[in-house]
């Protein structure tokens, strides 16, 4: 077992290299680059009497040390995120990790709640359409899963904003930010209410859509596991079918639903651009959309490789957990 | 002078000739005594990027620093002159080459810190130096040969060469305080753009990112202090959202878009609670013929392209008309716009006459206009995200079939637009220009800047560089205008562009504040208040 971990372990540094790698050469050598738009996003601001001059773009590639060969600026940025220093933004020359870091939080916590509510909603439903193979409330179930799935979460978000954000119907919750002014200061509770509060409508656009994968894979196998053996062992031996179901069945049937667990990690790490950007939530989401397309580079690479490490972990701890969890696995 | 803006993200607007005031007195308005204590909740639809006046490009900061910081002087919102602010007074040489300041003694930061004539150098020096994110700035200041301290409160800058904008360049310059900065510091990763600190009638107080940006009056400010105690901007980028938050009185002010002006902000109690305004301020869009393709390098081609787009039907239909058809790079309400010039009309049998003349005929009868055996045929380039240039290029797709022109649409991202327009990888495109009060075209449209620079249609014309050159040391505003009217007469009959419109900028005020006036470059929300029965 110590074996294998070192093993995996050192499997890890090759392979985010090689993806930190073709990251960098993807957004290096895709078309438009920072310095240009920096100049040419000015929008309202007024640009010099040389405007585009080919000499301004070449001293502001310099500063951000996009003049050395792309080599060069590989390993360099190798060299510093070695040190967990991602460097800093072109956009506000702040420091990433600062950047990321103020923005990680909310992220967490919607990834969080909602991932939480689609276990918790998902689960149970799949087991009732398995016991209940067939029949109309599962069929039911499957179709309106599959209608939440299909409806696009921004069109929802905007549905939920004008019925109940106070537009000309209800005004039950807030439509943007994820807390009051001044919310902060106020005693622990009134901040956890005010911060739920405003996390209700974001939360139920990230949630609704997770349902049916989530209901339909506990559905499936939980039916392959009541086919079993044992199943009909713990049935012979006079076991009421709730034991059966939710001690032998289900337990057995959450194995691989467990082992999802594991993506949660980038999960929770990733934002949804579309979701944050109608509430106005700054999050992970909006910080990397808006540095893809300003090209800010160092902010690009360290997400991806954040995220390229967090699957790589996450990938690593499913197969512990499943050798954990069933003995018949075992990892050598 | 000018500055690429995605026709998206864009606000058009236009001043008026004459100071408007709007009417205010409502029945249940009464206008009482201006109270001292009201906020002003802002909209901003995105977030700046740095609130440092030398390093930030956006013009979201520009808006939040006009409240905290200040320069030498600033064009009066009445009257469009330069009026000292900083500056008690200035003296220009004959020759137009030194420009003398002489400070005003009683200003000081934020922090109580004095401010001097170091804290000019300081800033001018950031503004030249390599090391600094500037390169947008740094432009402006290349033809000064040296900024002479000559005591604390006087500053003498030295030009190398006459420029009719120089006092406006030197005079506006961005001012940081240099007493908060050390010398080995990285100037670009100051906490300054975090934390701004000036001398203006609001200070900062917090910036919560992604969420709201917040100012308080100064009570120390030197000059008439303003009524509102804060102004704050909410972040919130969602129009739909921001409008409805509007509605329910979360925000004061924000801008509308056209559809948002015509169908959502009707209702009585919309009307009651707010009111809407709309103005020009100086832009223009445009669609812009690459003159080094053979399709495009006579102007009866260019000329006919523009009477094949039906001008007139796009600003009604898509833009509810809220706008006006221009015909010329300058500033329709400036004067140095043309009026005498009327645009082409929508004239699809003139146009063909024209072609003809070029050359272009359907000889092969496939319905495509052909030359030498070479269909009539080239790429519109718009970018993505833009939902007008999207709308506008269906539409002119369908003008050119008409004529017999096949025109592909091809959307590209922002960052690639760019590229393939600076490195003339296009036949044709659609944009907007902002302009500022006074215009110079030597970036647009000189022919010096047709190989690197801005003049990216390839623009040459004997003529118009001379006259550029001459308006550029001229002095006198009348002789200049004259010489503008002549230039714009010249790009008219061209036809480089062909130029779209000056669309309003619309925007929706809480009727609680008084003393709401729109002037030739906008709103001045600082001098808004609210009296005692309203804010109850």
């Amino acid at each position: 077992m110590t074996n294998y971990l070192v093993k995996r372990l050192l499997q890890v540094i090759p392979t985010l290299l090689g993806i930190t790698l073709i990251t960098f050469l993807i957004i290096q050598l895709a078309p438009g680059n920072p310095a240009t738009l920096r100049l040419q996003m000015a929008g309202q601001g007024e640009m010099g009497q040389s405007g585009m001059a080919a000499e301004i773009i070449e001293q502001t590639k310099k500063l951000y040390g996009l003049d050395k060969p792309l080599p060069v600026q590989y390993l360099l940025w190798v060299k510093r995120v070695f040190t967990f220093d991602f460097g800093t933004s072109f956009k506000d020359h702040r420091p990433v990790s600062d950047k990321i870091l103020e923005r990680l939080p909310i992220t967490i916590q919607l990834n969080a709640i909602s991932i939480f509510l689609v276990y918790l909603i998902a689960v149970p439903f799949g087991v009732y359409s398995a016991t209940h193979v067939d029949s109309t409330t599962d069929r039911l179930l499957t179709l309106f899963f599959f209608l939440l799935y299909s409806l696009p979460s921004f069109w929802v978000a905007v549905l939920l904003i004008m019925f109940f954000g106070g537009g000309d119907f209800w005004d039950v919750f807030p439509v943007y930010g994820i807390s009051s002014i001044g919310a902060e200061s106020r005693p622990f509770l009134f901040w956890l209410i005010d911060r739920l509060w405003h996390l209700i409508l974001p939360v139920t656009c990230l949630t609704y859509g997770g349902l049916a994968y989530l209901s339909r894979l506990t559905r499936a196998e939980m039916l392959e596991v009541i086919r079993e053996d044992y199943i009909r062992t713990a049935r012979a031996k006079g076991l009421s079918e709730r034991a059966v179901i939710f001690r032998h069945a289900l337990r057995n049937a959450l194995l691989p639903i467990i082992t999802l667990l594991a993506f949660l990690l980038p999960a929770m790490f990733g934002g949804s651009v579309i979701i944050e950007s109608i509430f106005s939530i700054p999050g992970m989401g909006q910080l990397g959309f808006e540095a893809v397309l300003s090209r800010d580079y160092p902010v690009i690479m360290a997400i991806t490789t954040i995220s390229a490490l967090l699957t790589l972990i996450g990938l690593l701890l499913s197969d512990i957990l499943y050798a954990v969890m069933d003995p018949r696995i075992k990892l050598d | 002078m000018f500055s690429f803006s995605a026709l998206a993200g864009l606000l058009l607007r236009r001043a008026l000739c004459l100071l408007v005031i709007v009417p205010l007195a409502c029945t249940g308005y009464k206008a009482g005594s201006p109270i001292n204590k009201d906020w002003l909740i802002n909209h901003l639809s995105a977030e700046p990027s740095t609130l440092n006046p030398i390093t930030s490009t956006d013009a979201y900061a520009s808006t939040i620093n006009d409240y905290i910081y200040e320069s030498l002087l600033k064009r009066d919102e009445k009257t469009m002159e330069l009026v000292p602010v900083l500056a008690d007074s200035w003296e220009i040489a004959d020759d137009h080459l030194t420009y003398t300041f002489h400070l005003k003694k009683n200003i000081h930061w934020h922090d109580g810190h004095p401010f001097t004539a170091k804290d000019i150098l300081f800033s001018f020096e950031r503004i030249r130096d390599p090391k600094v994110d500037s390169a947008h700035l740094r432009n402006y200041y290349q033809d000064i040969e040296e900024l002479e301290i000559i005591d604390d409160y006087t500053v003498r800058y030295h030009y190398r060469i006459p420029y009719f904008r120089a006092l406006e360049f030197c005079g506006g310059i961005p001012i940081v305080p240099s007493h908060l900065f050390s010398q080995d510091e990285d100037f670009n990763r100051s906490p300054i753009g975090r934390r701004p600190l000036g001398t203006g009638p609001f200070r900062f107080l917090h910036w919560d990112t992604g969420k709201e940006i917040v100012l308080v009056r100064n009570e120390d400010y030197w000059g008439e202090k303003p009524h509102l105690e804060r102004i704050v901007f909410k972040i919130i980028t969602d129009s739909t959202v921001a409008l409805q938050v509007l509605k329910k009185g979360g925000l004061d002010l924000m801008s509308l878009r056209p559809i948002q002006w015509v169908k959502q902000t009707n209702s009585e109690r919309f009307n009651k609670n707010f009111t809407k305004l709309k103005y020009y301020l100086p832009s223009y869009s445009y669609i812009g013929w690459n003159m080094r393709r053979p399709l495009f390098s006579d102007y009866r081609a260019r000329q006919a392209m523009t009477m094949l787009l039906n001008r007139e039907a796009i600003l009604k239909e898509l833009l509810f008309d809220l706008g006006t058809i221009v015909t010329g790079n300058f500033y329709i309400n400036s004067p140095a716009y043309d009026h005498s010039i009327k645009p082409f009309h929508y004239d699809p049998a003139r146009a063909v006459s024209l072609l003809k003349e070029v050359g272009w005929e359907d000889r092969d009868q496939d319905g495509i206009l052909d030359k030498d055996g070479v269909p009539f045929s080239f790429e519109f380039l718009i970018s993505a995200g833009s939902k007008f240039a999207e709308q506008l290029a269906t539409i002119l797709q369908e003008n050119l079939k008409q004529a017999g022109i096949r025109m592909n649409i091809r959307k590209l991202e922002w960052a690639v637009f760019i590229q393939n327009i600076q490195q003339h990888e296009f036949d044709a495109c659609t944009l907007a220009w902002s302009l500022s009060w006074e215009a110079d075209p030597f970036q647009l449209w000189h022919s010096s800047q047709a190989e690197k620079g801005s003049n990216f249609v390839g623009f040459k014309n004997e003529e118009a560089d001379r006259i550029i050159e001459t308006a550029r040391q001229e002095f006198d505003p009348e002789k200049r205008n004259r010489l503008y009217r002549r230039f714009h007469q010249i790009i008219h009959q061209e036809q480089p562009y062909t130029f779209l419109f000056t669309t309003e900028a619309l925007v929706a005020v809480n009727r609680r504040f008084q003393n709401v006036q729109v002037y030739r470059m906008g709103l001045a929300p600082r001098e808004w208040w609210a009296t005692e029965e309203q804010t109850e």
